[in-house]
């Protein structure tokens, strides 16, 4: 839908270049406030030339793919663990949409007072988001797995391992991966966050630095890596992932 | 006697699903409650100072007291009307963009790469630029919530648009429909679905994006509370804070987003629809 695009897609970001250009060679907007593109590519260039850029960039995909990680390794198998018996669902439901609820961005001071500023507290911060958001999907993908399916594999004598891999796994596959992809989302906007925050480098650090000595090509920078950052991820790994598997089983609706 | 009988039937399954939902809500009080337990005896029994690791009790007094002096009252509601003004305003305009690209493939594919563009910038990655701009206050806040909803909106009411029937718009035409009348009559109800669950994702990246704004931005309000609370070594503060923060969302999306959602999702039976 939003694919065959092609050339008329690019005539905005034309239009939108040209108007950078010209808005501060119009207008009395002070330098400090929009850097022009050639100080933002100028900036790119140094930025890539000393390493600092690529350090940076290096830095927040390394934490947000540890808490990515650790985040859902934690969360799919325990949150199948607790969607298996229905007791222990109950009993941990409530608890679990409490604290996935809070959302990762308000632990950051919390974060901060028990680790420091620095790695840490970025780490925690996007790993307690991921999980949380990713639990909670695994949960509900388990449990609305048909009962009618589950007796009808226990009745043909399926039991443990079989039962995991044949039924309770893919059949919550689905919502696994909505999980998968949701709880990136989040926990990419928690990472840079964060680093604003309670980081030490990373892309987010370097922004909110920035402000402090009013260096708007940095920032701009920032922003703009962030956005090519996140297509890049969202296209490289979800699209994909989604199409090998959860198209091709067509279980895919349309809505998120 | 078959009367009876079908009676019986029914009151005991009823008395089944409402022992069910006891057994579920007793476990689950059960649930929180064993955590606030473990949590007040680890808290107690570590000897771990105050402000680093503060105990149920320590949180509970943090409350008290935030509410007797009015400081958590005051700061919910400056929380609140943020939220509320950046998500009615950013839905309003999604809204509107995204039926107008709904409607014409042409805007849509002209502008379609770069809305993608601008929503892969999230909102967070707004705050530094519009700080330099607006400085710390209402303006750079709100402008971050207006943008983090609009594009959820936009996007699936474009989707929704385009899903819509052919046949019924060319069917209401047909019967002497003016364009308005369309919009109105058949392509918005076709797509309030869609439109729903747009402004249900948006209003969820909003409210973080609230707290992240006013920890950054912001001289009061909820994250604001958060963050300087941490600061000042008053942690029962900050989670106290958080537990709110937490509360907070988790009435709203159950209480408000979700059966508004099926409402008119149920209504309209487009997700059953496509279910089966």
């Amino acid at each position: 839908m939003r694919k065959n695009s092609g050339a008329l897609g690019t005539v905005p970001f034309v239009a939108l270049g040209l108007a950078w250009l010209l808005i501060p060679m119009l207008t009395k907007i002070p330098p400090y406030a929009l850097p022009t593109p050639g100080e933002v590519i100028g900036r790119l260039y140094s930025g890539v030339v000393d390493g600092s850029l690529p350090k940076d960039v290096l830095a927040s995909l390394r934490r947000l793919l540890l808490g990515f990680c650790i985040g859902n390794g934690l969360a799919i198998p325990l949150g199948i663990a607790i969607a298996l018996n229905r007791r222990v669902s109950d009993l941990l439901r409530p608890l679990l949409t409490f604290l996935a609820s809070i959302g990762g961005i308000a632990w950051v001071p919390l974060a901060v007072v028990w680790l420091g500023v620095g790695s840490g507290a970025v780490l925690f911060v996007i790993a307690n988001q991921i999980f949380f958001g990713s639990i909670y999907n695994t949960v509900t993908g388990v449990e609305t797995i048909p009962r009618v399916l589950r007796r009808a594999v226990l009745s043909n004598g399926a039991r443990g391992t079989q039962m995991l891999w044949e039924l309770i796994v893919p059949g919550a596959l689905a919502q696994i991966i909505v999980g998968l992809r949701t709880s990136m989302a989040y926990g990419w906007r928690a990472l840079v966050a964060a680093e604003m925050i309670a980081g030490t480098n990373g892309i987010g650090f370097r922004m909110m630095e920035a402000v402090k000595w009013y260096q708007t090509d940095t920032i701009v920078l920032g922003m703009i890596v962030i956005g090519v950052l996140w297509l890049v991820l969202d296209a490289l790994l979800f699209s994909r992932l989604e199409r090998a598997t959860v198209v091709r089983w067509g279980l895919l609706r349309e809505t998120a | 006697m078959s009367v009876g009988a079908g009676a019986s039937f029914r009151s005991g399954a009823v008395g089944q699903v409402a022992f069910r939902r006891i057994e579920r809500g007793v476990l689950g009080a059960a649930g929180v409650a064993g955590l606030v337990l473990l949590w007040q005896a680890a808290a107690s029994l570590s000897g771990v100072p105050r402000y680093f690791f503060p105990s149920p009790r320590d949180v509970a007094g943090a409350f008290t007291v935030l509410l007797e002096k009015g400081i958590l009252p005051a700061y919910l509601a400056d929380s609140a009307g943020r939220y509320l003004a950046g998500i009615g305003l950013g839905t309003a305009i999604g809204l509107a963009l995204g039926l107008a690209l709904g409607v014409s493939r042409r805007a849509a594919s002209m502008f379609g790469p770069l809305l993608n563009f601008f929503y892969a910038i999230v909102e967070v990655a707004w705050i530094p630029i519009f700080v330099i701009w607006w400085g710390y206050g209402l303006r750079t806040i709100l402008v971050a919530l207006v943008y983090v909803v609009a594009f959820p909106v936009l996007f699936n009411t474009q989707a929704a648009v385009r899903a819509t029937p052919r046949v019924l718009i060319d069917a209401v035409r047909a019967l002497g429909a003016s364009p308005r009348q369309v919009l109105g009559e058949v392509i918005f109800p076709a797509a309030l679905p869609g439109i729903i669950t747009g402004f249900r994702v948006g209003a969820g990246f909003a409210f973080r994006g609230l707290i992240f704004a006013e920890m950054i931005a912001a001289k009061n309000g909820i994250g604001y509370l958060i963050l300087t609370s941490a600061a000042n070594h008053a942690t029962d503060r900050t989670i106290a804070g958080m537990i709110v923060v937490g509360t907070v969302w988790l009435v709203i999306d159950q209480l408000y987003l979700r059966p508004f959602e099926r409402v008119t999702v149920e209504r309209w039976g487009v997700l059953r629809h496509a279910e089966e």
